[in-house]
């Protein structure tokens, strides 16, 4: 990738900024997704927030200090997920790359990465709005729709 | 009696060419997705993903776990470039 000539060092404070500097997420779609409950479960609150404060604003510099907390949330997420469950996580997304980054196709490398994320960091993968008496399609354990031809 | 090979040969020419036009095609699809499945049904959300996979890997269907972004992401003026 070729690097501007102008690109300033992410970490160099901006004069007239009062926000420490901050590097943004370098992580892409497929890895992003596979951690994208473990994302929303660790970093509630702050997501929240964003989109509170968001909803009172359009504007993009109205809300940098709630985006700023989000984006370090999501980065220490993916660094402890990296750090604790490497294996599962690469396996996860590496099927969801092979499969048009459907969920449904890869139940069965998302079964040991929620255990690892469960045990090893405290992390749960809860889908909101199941209707009463529903299982979660992540908890079936023979979903109906599943990838045919393998 | 000799059994008529010649006339199985039509059958061996359409299956090879079949076969060679359908692997190339393969071929080539994969070659341009980075050795893996094309992406089907690309939406909005997809197609904004792919262009940031892009920005941050220099591909689009290229992938990445490093949290922390390259030195040239930040800079707002290359992502309006």
């Amino acid at each position: 990738m070729a690097e501007n000539k102008t690109a300033a060092d992410p970490l160099t404070p901006v004069p007239g900024d009062p926000l420490p500097p901050l590097q943004e997420i370098g992580t892409t779609s497929a890895p992003l997704k596979s951690a994208a409950y473990f994302i929303g479960d660790a970093c509630k609150e702050f997501n929240e927030d964003f989109m509170l404060c968001k909803n009172e604003s359009r504007d993009p510099a109205h809300c940098l200090k709630e985006g700023r907390k989000v984006t370090r949330c999501a980065q220490d997420v993916l660094t402890k997920l990296r750090a604790a469950c490497a294996a599962e996580f690469q396996a996860h997304w590496d099927c969801l790359e092979w499969n048009n980054q459907y969920y449904y196709a890869c139940r069965k490398e998302e079964r040991p990465l929620n255990a690892c994320a469960f045990t090893k960091l405290g992390y749960k993968k809860e889908i909101p709005g199941v209707p009463e008496g529903q299982q979660p399609i992540h908890l079936i354990e023979k979903p109906y729709f599943r990838r045919q031809q393998k | 009696m000799p059994v008529p090979w010649e006339s199985l040969i039509p059958f061996g020419l359409l299956v090879v060419m079949f076969g060679v036009a359908g692997t190339g095609l393969k071929a080539s699809r994969m070659y341009q997705n980075d050795w893996k499945y094309p992406r089907y049904s690309i939406d909005n959300w997809d197609e904004m993903m792919m262009t940031r996979d892009e920005q941050l890997t220099g591909s689009r269907r290229g992938q990445t776990m490093d949290p922390i972004a390259p030195a040239g992401y930040n800079n707002l003026y290359y992502k309006r470039k």
